[in-house]
């Protein structure tokens, strides 16, 4: 993957509303697939704003500075919330999940209104496996007999 | 036969050990360039690698059975059982270095000649004496002196063959037998499943001729031929494969395999750097923290199966979920950019 300055971004904004960190989010390899699915839908000049919203908050080194102005400068706001809220669930389950239609009303129709998967890898690469110790069924094989152990649940 | 480089049966586990060093260290160049490859892309390629990779597993454990039966102790923990890559290894006349890099036209260069191991010509020493100047991992050494080595992995082998054979003869002269390990300590298919092929207790000089003319025949071939006893084709073929762009069928010459054709895009790889080090990547990073994560995970996993060859075999079942999570580790790390553009970054193998 060519990393760029805006993909970077785009990472280090995935890691914040995932809760998973940056090595894990590239380590899915779809953060380009990702993001340009993102801006197909809803136009580069949203997904800038997303991405220009969120640097200054990337710079803060609280935490806890960091979820509130996240909360009211990206998900409190009615044009970046909804898209913020679809991309998180685009990272947990592999699926896009359609803008509300008070969205699309009020900034403009999305390429797509429907849910999709955008890349096979998607299901595979989905972050609610790891987020409950466990694998895609059908993919990332754990191993015969590896049923009898514990799931490995990561700490957030 | 006599052999005159193996002279003790404390020389002969010295070399075993040796062989047990030189089938793991294939494993991290097999691993990498098959998880280099794309998601979806290169299915030839990914299943002729995986094939090859499980059955240097394979080998590795017959190494360590080796060992066991003659009453010795497998270490894989011990400093520079991995080597520090590059490592060397010898082909003929000249040495060449098998390192961790994407797959490639180039890596499939250096794997073909680790499973085309030439034998010294007919009259010729199986000797040749190389100047250790440098400070890779040489493997493939001659018992006590690290400046000559064997001509290649096949007269390496060739010589633990021949020493097992002459030094089990000397100890039956005195009614005693080399044979002396626990069987008890002997790894065998009830432990190891789907691993490229079975597993047997190794406890006398025929089970262990056996069990190196397999590790000789999947390599290489046996006589070089394409397809072994079983009609199974050997590793060298198997990768002239990715390189002739077609399979093999029975009855092919070596020259011009008639099977299915086959295609690799070489471009479909992840762009990893090769050999990387921890020293390239930024100290305190997330991304240095993974590679380090890595290293640790791979060495417990190595402390894992010495347990396993050290008269605990039950133990392997423990290890292959192991081997499932530094899977995904290795990908994780393999679709990680390195700072400032130089590619992605990759397992270090320092451990």
């Amino acid at each position: 993957m060519t990393s760029s300055p805006r993909l970077e971004n785009f990472v280090a904004f995935s890691a914040q509303i995932t809760a998973f960190n940056k090595v894990e989010i590239w380590g899915t390899g779809l953060a380009d697939v990702y993001l340009d699915t993102i801006d197909g839908l809803v136009g580069a000049a949203v997904t800038d704003a997303l991405l220009d919203a969120f640097a200054p908050i990337a710079t803060l080194r609280s935490d806890a500075a960091r979820t509130d102005r996240l909360r009211l400068e990206v998900f409190g706001s009615e044009r970046l919330g909804p898209v913020a809220r679809a991309i998180v669930k685009l990272w947990y389950i592999g699926v896009w999940y359609p803008l509300p239609s008070t969205w699309q009303e009020q900034f403009g129709p999305t390429a797509r209104n429907d849910a999709f998967v955008p890349t096979p890898a998607a299901f595979v690469e989905g972050l609610l496996w790891p987020a409950i110790g466990s694998h895609p069924p059908g993919a990332k094989a754990p191993g015969y007999g590896s049923w009898r152990l514990p799931p490995n649940i990561p700490s957030f | 036969m006599a052999s005159p480089d193996i002279t003790s049966i404390e020389v002969l586990r010295s070399q075993l050990a040796k062989a047990i060093q030189l089938e793991h260290a294939t494993i991290p160049p097999y691993l990498t360039a098959l998880y280099s490859i794309r998601p979806g892309a290169n299915t030839d390629a990914t299943q002729i690698l995986r094939v090859i990779v499980v059955e240097e597993m394979l080998h590795l454990t017959i190494s360590a059975n080796l060992l066991n039966a003659i009453g010795g102790k497998p270490d894989l923990t011990v400093k520079g059982f991995v080597p520090s890559y590059p490592a060397t290894l010898p082909d003929g006349e000249t040495d060449f270095t098998v390192g961790v890099g994407p797959l490639s036209p180039e890596t499939l260069k250096a794997f073909l000649k680790i499973e085309r191991p030439a034998m010294a010509p007919a009259g010729k020493s199986r000797h040749v004496v190389r100047k250790s100047d440098d400070h890779s991992t040489h493997l493939c050494t001659l018992p006590e002196d690290a400046t000559l080595r064997y001509y290649s992995i096949g007269e390496f082998y060739a010589a633990i063959r021949d020493a097992i054979v002459y030094l089990d003869q000397q100890a039956k002269a005195k009614g005693e037998t080399i044979f002396t390990g626990d069987p008890k300590r002997q790894v065998t298919s009830e432990y190891y499943y789907s691993g490229g092929g079975k597993l047997w207790p190794i406890v006398d000089p025929a089970s262990a001729a056996k069990a190196i003319d397999l590790v000789i025949q999947q390599g290489e071939g046996k006589t070089q031929a394409i397809f072994g006893d079983s009609g199974e084709i050997a590793h060298y073929y198997r990768f002239l494969q990715l390189d002739k762009n077609r399979y093999y069928q029975q009855g092919d010459s070596p020259e011009n395999p008639t099977g299915p054709a086959l295609t690799t895009d070489w471009s479909a790889v992840w762009p990893i750097a090769t050999n990387l080090k921890l020293a390239a990547l930024p100290a305190g990073s997330e991304l240095y923290d993974a590679a380090v994560a890595f290293n640790s995970a791979y060495r417990q996993f190595l402390a894992l199966l010495t347990r396993a060859y050290n008269g605990e075999p039950q133990v392997l079942l423990d290890a292959v979920p192991r081997m499932f999570e530094f899977r995904n580790l290795i990908q994780q790390l393999i679709c990680n950019p390195l700072p400032g553009g130089n590619g992605n970054a990759a397992p270090t193998y320092e451990i």
